[in-house]
């Protein structure tokens, strides 16, 4: 209940920022439908050369990209502001005041930054899956969106607790401001079906900087790709992941030692 | 002026050498891309044999030497002057008795691809190994002609984004205007694919633009796809775009500055 009321108040906070910059959040808006048409328009590039990519259809790249867009606006909604933020309040000393908050710092980490106007890309996220589906025509059961569902929360689960692995790093390397650029500049890679990828990057995406179990893998149980044994393996793992996250940061808080110290 | 040049590299190599850590963060900025469309392509030259006449290694070949060409060709004129215009720090830099833009930002965007490229050098290697392509069409004769046509390319690049930049004399929504710009030149300069698979009709436009003129062209020229008709036509549209962008930059830059009155100064 606690934390329910801290997030609201974050994103009243972050609401009024956005409307003091009208123009700007209407410009972003448009700039993202501009990308949003530069995406299909790629893909329709592609597959008026082919039929089918790694035996992925149209439909199926269109609900894949749904799904990146998923995790993408997590990522500018959330993630990358709040890294700023928090590399700054290294770098200054001011995170001081986020472990003397009688809240859980990872939690104001992770969500004091909120672009609220990204919102409304996870809408559109679902318009471009439900739609994708339709196109490709393949069987959606009640259960194969069920673990759709799950999948991506887990999936995001896992992109998110190695964020927090990554910026937890900057306890130890205080230097290590570039702490999530190789998560930035993979997230592309999340586009397109894991499976077409040479072995090399697809253990890469996978298990290293694992994006594709955010878009891939959800998609793939779409599709009913998985069995019931590797849908509750992935669960397992966004769970896992999240419990050794939080240990991590803990670890990290301990070694903390302030800016001027 | 060759001395001015010659000390404006020095300072602008030492101010980035500084920032050599974040060299590999760039270079992964630039190569994940190419290395994504190369498995896509390759994946669907590999179910259906060829696209359009392509093969497998037909794209390896052009992505590969994509990384290159587009490490000399691009430029980041934007990300060195527009929040000079915006903060007022342009000043400074007006009072001196050279432009700003000619020398300063020239020698930034030099300096900045010197450096990047030690990092790619050993990258791009590990590709080569990785993909084994057969680059059997470049001879010596196609890698000379590539370097007046990189070179032009990156000064028509270069015109381009500085007459962007300039538009922050007016607006500070340069970056979206910049952004805009960019996703075009992505799809009709050849970065996301090669020219030949888009619409025929896209193709006969995308041409004559400036974008394919520092991608595109270069990178076919490399790879010995031309004819020697095409070459011409395509040396002939660099030196257009070239007294184009020059002409148009000199024209903007003078009325920017009228409307310059460093803010905050």
């Amino acid at each position: 209940m606690h934390y329910l009321k801290l997030i609201s108040a974050f994103i009243k906070v972050n609401l009024q920022q956005a409307l003091a910059y009208r123009a700007d959040t209407f410009l972003n808006i448009v700039m993202n439908l501009m990308w949003l048409g530069w995406e299909l328009i790629s893909l329709q590039i592609i597959f008026s050369n082919t039929a089918s990519l790694g035996g992925w259809g149209l439909g199926e790249l269109i609900a894949l990209l749904g799904v990146w867009r998923v995790a993408n606006t997590m990522m500018f909604a959330i993630v990358w502001p709040n890294t700023e933020r928090f590399n700054t309040s290294i770098r200054d000393g001011s995170f001081d005041y986020n472990l003397l908050q009688p809240v859980n710092s990872q939690f104001l980490v992770s969500i004091s930054r909120v672009v609220v106007w990204r919102v409304w890309e996870l809408f559109l996220a679902l318009a471009l899956i439900v739609v994708g589906i339709g196109i490709s025509k393949s069987l959606v059961t009640p259960l194969s969106i069920l673990s759709f569902l799950g999948l991506t929360l887990s999936g995001m689960a896992v992109l998110y607790s190695l964020w927090i692995v990554m910026i937890a790093f900057t306890f130890w390397f205080v230097k290590f401001d570039n702490n999530v650029t190789i998560l930035h500049a993979l997230m592309d890679t999340g586009r397109y079906p894991a499976t077409v990828y040479p072995a090399w990057l697809r253990i890469i995406v996978t298990f290293i900087i694992p994006i594709a179990i955010a878009t891939t893998v959800p998609l793939q149980g779409l599709r009913g790709d998985l069995t019931g044994w590797q849908v509750l393996l992935f669960l397992a793992v966004g769970a896992a992941c999240l419990f050794i996250s939080s240990r991590v940061w803990r670890a990290g808080i301990r070694r903390y030692s302030s800016a001027s110290s | 002026m060759l001395k001015i040049y010659l000390r404006m590299w020095q300072v602008t190599w030492a101010e980035q050498w500084q920032y050599r850590a974040n060299l590999l963060m760039y270079l992964l900025y630039y190569l994940v891309s190419p290395i994504v469309l190369l498995s896509v392509w390759r994946t669907v030259a590999a179910s259906q044999g060829s696209v359009k006449g392509l093969t497998a290694n037909d794209f390896t070949t052009y992505y590969l030497t994509l990384l290159i060409v587009s490490h000399f060709t691009t430029e980041i004129t934007i990300h060195v002057l527009a929040y000079k215009v915006q903060d007022g720090t342009l000043s400074g830099e007006l009072l001196r008795p050279v432009h700003p833009v000619m020398t300063n930002a020239l020698m930034f965007n030099l300096a900045f691809k010197a450096l990047t490229f030690i990092a790619l050098v050993p990258v791009w290697t590990l590709l080569y190994v990785l993909f084994r392509p057969d680059f059997s069409g470049v001879t010596p004769a196609t890698l000379l002609m590539a370097v007046p046509a990189v070179m032009a390319g990156f000064a028509v690049n270069f015109f381009l984004g500085a007459i962007i930049t300039t538009v922050a004399f007016w607006t500070t929504r340069v970056y979206s205007l910049s952004e805009f710009i960019y996703a075009f030149a992505m799809l009709l300069g050849g970065t996301f694919v090669p020219l030949d698979l888009l619409p025929a009709a896209v193709q006969r436009v995308a041409q004559y633009l400036p974008f394919q003129l520092y991608l595109y062209f270069p990178i076919q020229l490399v790879l010995g796809k031309l004819a020697p008709a095409q070459i011409v036509q395509n040396f002939a549209l660099q030196a257009i775009w070239l007294t184009l962008g020059g002409l148009g930059f000199w024209l903007i830059w003078r009325q920017g500055l009228k409307r310059f009155s460093a803010v905050g100064a």
